[in-house]
């Protein structure tokens, strides 16, 4: 039965699908920009390393070109890559990084092609339609934009190569490929040529380049359909039969097209809001608290239609007439919230490369790509209720009065000591729609870390403590972790204690085989009395005894 | 909006409601103030109230998780040291979020601790008050409906150089305004 519906749809989109006409796109990708950004960061910074790579959750995401010829691959754990490349510099992801990194390359294209489009830093995407006119054509175009952006990297990193592509293609998912696919020059699909373009390339480009989802393509894979070609000959209907509104995606894609078809009804008349400030803004809070109300009037009327904003087109001016022009890009749909982050993203970038000279009177919303909302699939939390809505509003207006670094969530990152586990990341830089992925651990056992339960006090300045024997003297740790003696007194501060029972010591080695950065140490458990209480009523601390460079200090207490 | 937020089964039969109040005050002291008032909140969160943890220092949020402390609807918060800045950073918070956790500094004052109780109650949050024994107000400016003052009287698992802290026993006095008889619990106590 819902395979024979299936087929009924089917049908009818394999028509739309004819109809449907494709944007051509110019796409400049920089691969695994997040190290390139790392490298340029260190690089204002006087240090030049060849070799890095950005960890997120002890994962590699990024490294530069000559750390992948190294043998550095993304997903390693961070050991393993530090053991096929020893001279690695391993960098923390950080957006506001390689969005500023960026930025100066965004402008210099936006020099040439006033509305550029950057949905992720790294990647800059163009409607080819006018600038390959002014220019003379595709290829005039992929030579110009390629020569713009080897002179901006060029700025970048003082000379040094950047890997770097261009490709111009029909569709967003050819051109991106072609980009990637250029090596360093440019790559022009002609115009109706995307799908055979397409159609060698494996399943997996789909997930790689167009964010379809990892497990879909997985299946593709044991389906027996693993290149991109296979997909394009399938019938419609066992596609929309099989996948669901995903199965016409997938086809749309493999047909050279954009994942969701172009929205052709007239727009309703208030698409565009637009908010002139009375007095000029120079702070960007208060413009970004403002871009947050009138984006919850525009996306309530978009939800009314019926409609959600894939593409937004952002648009503000100054008192002294400067404008910024920018499209971002979010598949799913923006929200509210996302809109207002992007209004912020903008401005950061406007004041860092100096763009503007007065404050911003106007902010105009203009979307230029909507999808019909199908309503977003939300995880097992369930949908966002009443409460989560309060405390966004709560967040925003707490990181308004207090600054962005007072307002923090945590994000899992893995390590063998408590206090590393969770890294504070300013709540405002989180999309926090999607919170429930990035608190979750992701490896419960962590080899090296001290046994759970964990010390719920972890003294972000550690105390420093004397541990003493029964005879007085300090204890210390052989080069084979053997105790010189049972502790028997601890002080801290100015209060001594008497140590009820201890266990350990667990020892961390850390990065040996790096003079400069290495960390040995011990870690023990010891349970305190206070001296002179008698044993009967008296309070016992648990805590954490850490001895490094034969100085013990007291990092954490079951509090 | 229902009028209480549930609490873990440890806990409900030394609450003297069995769950958590909303426009009450908790107050926890001792030594073991830290993982109660833990203990305390997770179940909430679990149920979808978004938790503010207002300028606690030295929390252990490996142990909040292990607790069971919802961390995707956690926000930390860390006030300003200026103490006007703190009650009207408290009153934003109490806006937003179902339950509070705070650390009260060692200078507020009784009229702020009024003022933000007020707040608590208008806007039926629940505030948890922790009192680590390191950062030790001498006496509350909060007049808490409920106060838990924990004692541990036991350490499970460790011994004279062997074993590792596994559990332990909390003795708990619960007191306050709306508790008619001041109670002793013992609770084992993971954490």
């Amino acid at each position: 039965m819902v395979e024979q519906i299936g087929k009924q749809i089917g049908k009818q989109i394999g028509k739309q699908i004819d109809a449907s006409e494709v944007t051509r796109v110019a796409v400049i990708a920089c691969a695994d920009w997040q190290a390139v950004a790392a490298q340029c960061e260190l690089y204002s910074r006087k240090q030049w390393f060849d070799a890095v790579a950005v960890l997120h959750a002890q994962r590699v995401v990024a490294r530069t070109a000559y750390a992948a010829k190294q043998g550095v691959q993304i997903g390693m754990r961070r050991r393993e890559a530090q053991a096929v490349c020893p001279e690695l510099h391993i960098a923390a992801n950080n957006k506001e990084r390689d969005r500023l990194m960026f930025e100066s390359v965004v402008r210099a294209v936006g020099e040439l092609v006033p509305l550029v489009e950057v949905s992720t830093p790294g990647v800059i995407l163009l409607a080819t339609r006018g600038p390959s006119r002014y220019v003379g054509g595709d290829d005039a175009l992929a030579q110009r934009l390629h020569g713009i952006t080897h002179n901006a990297l060029a700025l970048l990193a003082d000379g040094r190569p950047i890997v770097f592509g261009v490709g111009i293609a029909d569709g967003r998912l050819t051109a991106l490929v072609a980009a990637h696919a250029a090596d360093g020059r440019y790559l022009v699909v002609e115009p109706g040529e995307s799908a055979q373009c397409l159609a060698q390339l494996p399943v997996s480009v789909l997930a790689d380049f167009a964010e379809i989802d990892r497990d879909v393509v997985s299946l593709l894979h044991r389906l027996g359909l693993s290149c991109v070609g296979d997909l394009a000959t399938m019938k419609p209907s066992d596609l929309v039969g099989r996948f669901g509104p995903v199965g016409f995606e997938l086809l749309r894609l493999a047909c050279g097209f954009d994942r969701h078809p172009p929205i052709t009804i007239a727009p309703p008349p208030e698409r565009a809001s637009t908010h002139r400030f009375e007095l000029s803004v120079e702070d960007v809070n208060v413009v970004v608290a403002t871009a947050r109300t009138v984006a919850d009037e525009l996306v309530t009327h978009l939800n009314n239609q019926g409609v959600s904003c894939v593409r937004l087109h952002i648009c503000m001016q100054t008192d002294h007439g400067e404008q910024s022009d920018r499209l971002w890009y979010q598949p799913e749909g923006l929200t509210a919230a996302a809109m207002a982050e992007r209004v912020r993203w903008q401005m950061d970038a406007w004041i860092a490369t100096r763009g503007l000279t007065s404050g911003v009177v106007l902010l105009r919303y203009l979307p230029v790509g909507l999808r019909a909302r199908e309503g977003r699939q939300l995880g097992l939390w369930g949908g966002s209720t009443q409460a989560d809505e309060w405390a966004a509003r709560a967040i925003e207006r707490l990181t308004t009065m207090l600054g962005s670094d007072s307002v923090r969530v945590a994000q899992w990152r893995g390590g063998r000591d408590v206090g590393e586990v969770f890294a504070l990341t300013p709540a405002a830089v989180v999309d926090m729609e999607r919170r429930a992925e990035s608190v979750v651990i992701k490896e419960t056992v962590w080899s090296g870390a001290l046994p759970t339960p964990s010390p719920s006090i972890v003294y972000d300045e550690p105390l420093s403590a004397e541990v003493n024997d029964a005879s007085g003297c300090v204890v210390s740790v052989s080069g084979r972790h053997e105790l010189s003696a049972s502790p028997a007194h601890v002080v801290i501060g100015r209060h001594a204690y008497n140590v009820v029972s201890w266990a350990g010591p667990w020892p961390v080695e850390e990065r040996w085989w790096d003079s400069s950065r290495q960390r040995r140490a011990v870690r023990m458990q010891m349970v305190l009395a206070r001296d002179g209480d008698d044993t009967a009523h008296t309070t016992t601390h648990a805590v954490v005894m850490v001895l490094e460079h034969g100085e013990w200090w007291m990092t954490a207490r079951y509090g | 909006m229902s009028s209480s937020l549930p609490v873990t089964q440890a806990l409900q039969s030394i609450l003297p409601e069995g769950v958590l109040v909303r426009g009450r005050t908790v107050l926890c002291s001792g030594d073991a103030a830290m993982s109660t008032a833990l203990l305390l909140v997770c179940a909430a969160t679990q149920a979808g109230s978004w938790l503010a943890i207002v300028g606690v220092s030295d929390l252990g949020l490996m142990s909040a998780c292990e607790q069971g402390v919802a961390l995707q609807r956690t926000v930390l918060v860390t006030p300003t040291d200026n103490k006007k800045d703190w009650t009207s950073t408290v009153a934003a918070v109490a806006d937003g979020f179902d339950v509070m956790m705070l650390e009260v500094p060692r200078d507020a004052s009784e009229s702020d601790a009024r003022r933000i109780q007020t707040r608590i109650q208008a806007r039926r949050n629940v505030l948890v008050l922790v009192e680590t024994s390191r950062h030790a107000t001498p006496r509350s400016v909060f007049a808490p409906d409920v106060v838990l003052h924990t004692q541990t009287t036991r350490w499970d698992g460790i011994e004279h150089g062997a074993g590792y802290v596994q559990s332990r026993h909390i003795g708990i006095t619960v007191s306050g305004r709306r508790v008619p008889r001041a109670m002793q619990h013992v609770l084992q106590h993971v954490g």
